[in-house]
């Protein structure tokens, strides 16, 4: 199934997958928490996009796109659109985009620095979704 | 910059030295100064412990001006551990507060015929009668001198116990439990019978050639400095947040660096420090970050809780999940005044060579068992009063281990003892261990975050596979030289400052109109001094090695097999420095493009 980044669909499909990816449930199996992705405009997105994840011992429990973000998240990550694309498409490595203000990450960091190969890992199930990305 | 204060202890005089503008332009200030002022002096007939020896302490042009991460110090002489270039940078608040008595600098030779400490109030220095602190701790000296000097704002420099017994790994301590650490300058410090300095100044108006530049700058790289993810992780778990990632990808060694993965070692880390043990944070002069931890073990007494070394070091090292005992054992070394990296990579080496049936009770007076902290907390008594085993611990891994024949079991470079970021799980350390002008140092260039991501393109320094191989020897090279500018500058390294806002600093204070090659030229110059310094000092190609250790695969974790591919990844990184690979000597046109007239001459005639 064609999924293009940045849209309602590309979130379901990924609300899937994680859903349904093995190597995610397993490594994933005791992150309780949910997570945003605040998309802000650069190149073709023009306004801010809000993406919500309700993640739960390794599962999807709700993918959906907010309108805005009135609500508080266990985590954000914060990246202009190009930043998310790029790490999308793999020319910018997660943690690169992490270690150098590509990628701001907001959250509980002892949480955080527990967990970033399950982060890593939802990387992973992003990007192998991901069959277009807007330019 | 402002002069430098030249002490003689010997005969209790002081002159100032004005540093010559070339060299402040050329060097910009900090440890790669400190070589060019010492390059005449270190000499390889120069005992580290003799009165002649010198002691310097410098600061940078950015010191105490709030810049981002600048609040710091760095003591610079010849290593009575290595016998080459020693190095150690600091902060707390000694640094600015040197600066605001009006000298840049403290340079120090000569011996005291008594304890002494020193007490620098702005332009006045006074040598004082220390009898009364020899022997105290490094949390009692500094609180008993602040008492005897009665005024606010004082800030001392001392040693401790260890200093004072010329334990070859002894620092020197301020603020509390802030440290240069490593090299062992502690008992260059002792056998000066110098016992402490104490500063307070009152100028503010610290030479910046741009001020008007410079303060807007400053805002905008303290905003980076607060805005970076990495700079959360400091403030919310300290240095020792790390951890987890760290065990994760195979880069904490555990067991004396024979172990890549421990049963619950998640115990010790900032994250559970965080959520357990933490009561607060302390900070560096002007710092945004505050990494330092400040923790309470359910006895009243709140402790400096231990950064990332100390917690492996105490912890993982020796297969201690228990962080309590970290944290005491992590101030134990703090009040006796020693490097927490030297003390608990020397006494795994005893515990490793106890279980090997190299080292015995006999030999020591009890078992050392892994996993049990006890004997660790017996041996650093013993060291700090060179005491029984204690006596050959002292002298550090390389020298303990050929006591008892086994010298090349110790993990250390050049008698520095290697730190806790192992080169199976991340390769570009192997490169850094083996070239650290100060024996193995994970601060002259800490890849290791270069390897997990913390790239900086407008350097051109780039991102290599973690277990990649010669490929990686020029970057890691670059990332030497960036590191050695900001050893210039003295700012942290954990700072990730920008290197495009790093240079416009330096332009605004010290009024350069440097590009990004200038700056990083000014770091490979530093860089290449002191390699000339180590090369006088004796250091050859045969010097740049790893220890067996490090070069037999982890039986297990996620490196499990790999080894680095060291003599090609050397082979790459002398290609990529321009050094002779016969002598090791940097060459005769790479020294002149440094703008090294003087040492290419000696070299090379």
């Amino acid at each position: 199934m064609a999924s293009t980044f940045p849209s309602p669909e590309w979130v379901q499909e990924f609300g899937q997958k994680l859903n349904s990816d093995p190597h995610y449930a397993q490594i994933a199996k005791n992150w309780e928490g949910d997570l945003s992705f605040t998309i802000e405009p650069s190149g073709p997105v023009k306004e801010t996009i809000y993406y919500y994840f309700d993640l739960w011992h390794g599962t999807c429990r709700k993918a959906e796109v907010l309108k805005d973000l009135n609500i508080k998240p266990a985590f954000v990550l914060t990246a202009p659109y190009e930043n998310f694309a790029r790490v999308l498409k793999g020319d910018l490595d997660p943690m690169t985009a992490m270690l150098t203000r590509k990628l701001a990450v907001q959250g509980n960091m002892a949480v955080m620095m527990r967990s970033i190969p399950i982060v890593l890992d939802f990387v992973r199930c992003a990007r192998e979704i991901t069959t277009e990305i807007l330019t | 910059m402002q002069p430098i204060l030249k002490i003689d202890l010997t005969t209790q005089t002081s002159s100032e030295y004005l540093i010559p503008l070339e060299w402040e332009q050329s060097y910009l200030g900090g440890a790669s100064l400190a070589a060019r002022l010492l390059y005449q002096d270190l000499r390889s007939d120069l005992d580290p412990l003799s009165p002649a020896a010198p002691l310097l302490f410098l600061v940078g042009p950015l010191t105490g001006t709030a810049g981002p991460t600048v609040g710091r110090f760095v003591v610079c002489g010849k290593s009575p551990a290595t016998g080459l270039w020693a190095e150690s940078n600091c902060g707390g608040f000694w640094g600015p507060e040197l600066r605001f008595t009006g000298y840049d600098g403290l340079w120090i030779t000569g011996k005291a015929e008594k304890p002494v400490y020193l007490w620098l109030q702005d332009g006045r220095l006074e040598f004082r009668d220390a009898a009364n602190l020899w022997g105290l701790d490094t949390y009692q000296s500094q609180e008993t001198i602040k008492k005897e000097l009665g005024q606010p704002g004082v800030h001392v420099m001392t040693i401790g116990p260890a200093g004072e017994n010329g334990v070859l790994f002894a620092g020197l301590f301020c603020d509390h439990g802030r440290t240069a650490g490593r090299t062992g300058l502690g008992a260059v410090a002792g056998s000066k019978n110098l016992k402490a300095l104490a500063v307070r100044g009152h100028k503010k108006d610290l030479p910046l050639a741009r001020p008007d530049l410079y303060a807007p700058k400053r805002s905008e790289a303290n905003h980076a400095v607060k805005a970076d993810n990495f700079g959360d992780v400091l403030h919310a778990l300290g240095t020792s947040g790390v951890a987890d990632y760290a065990d994760y990808l195979g880069t904490m060694p555990k067991k004396y660096y024979h172990l890549a993965t421990m049963e619950d070692v998640d115990r010790v880390s900032g994250s559970t420090m965080a959520e357990t043990i933490l009561k607060g944070v302390s900070t560096c002069h002007a710092c945004v970050v505050a990494c330092g931890r400040v923790v309470a073990l359910g006895d009243g007494v709140r402790r400096k809780g231990p950064e990332y070394e100390t917690v492996v070091g105490f912890g993982p090292n020796l297969l201690n999940n228990d962080l309590g005992a970290i944290v005491r054992l992590g101030e134990l070394c703090d009040r006796y005044g020693m490097d927490t990296i030297s003390t608990s990579n020397t006494i795994g080496l005893a515990y490793h060579l106890f279980e090997r049936g190299i080292l015995t009770e006999g030999d020591i007076g009890f078992a050392l068992v892994w996993g049990n902290p006890e004997g660790a907390e017996k041996l650093i008594h013993l060291i700090a009063r060179r005491e029984g085993i204690g006596d050959s611990l002292a002298n550090g891994s390389r020298r303990f281990g050929a006591d008892f024949g086994a010298e090349e079991e110790a993990v250390q470079v050049n008698g520095l003892e290697v730190p806790y970021h192992d080169p199976r799980g991340v390769s570009g350390m192997a490169l850094v261990y083996a070239t650290s002008p100060r024996g193995a140092c994970h601060n002259k260039s800490d890849y290791f975050f270069v390897d997990w991501g913390q790239v900086a393109p407008g350097l051109g320094i780039g991102l290599f596979d973690k277990q990649a191989s010669a490929e990686k020897s020029a970057n890691v090279a670059l990332h030497q030289d960036w590191r050695c500018v900001g050893d210039s500058l003295v700012m942290c390294l954990l700072s990730n400052v920008p290197p495009e806002t790093t240079l416009e600093l330096i332009n605004a204070a010290c009024g350069l109109d440097w590009s990004i090659e200038d700056m990083m030229r000014s770091g490979e110059r530093g860089w290449n001094l002191k390699r000339a310094i180590n090369n006088r000092l004796g250091l050859t190609r045969g010097n740049d090695h790893l220890p067996k250790t490090l070069l037999e695969p982890f039986p297990d974790g996620p490196g499990a097999g790999f080894v680095p591919d060291f003599e090609a990844m050397l082979a790459a990184y002398y290609s990529a420095r321009g050094w002779d690979t016969l002598t090791g000597r940097p060459m005769r046109a790479k020294l002149l493009s440094l703008g090294l007239k003087d040492v290419a001459e000696e070299f090379w005639g």
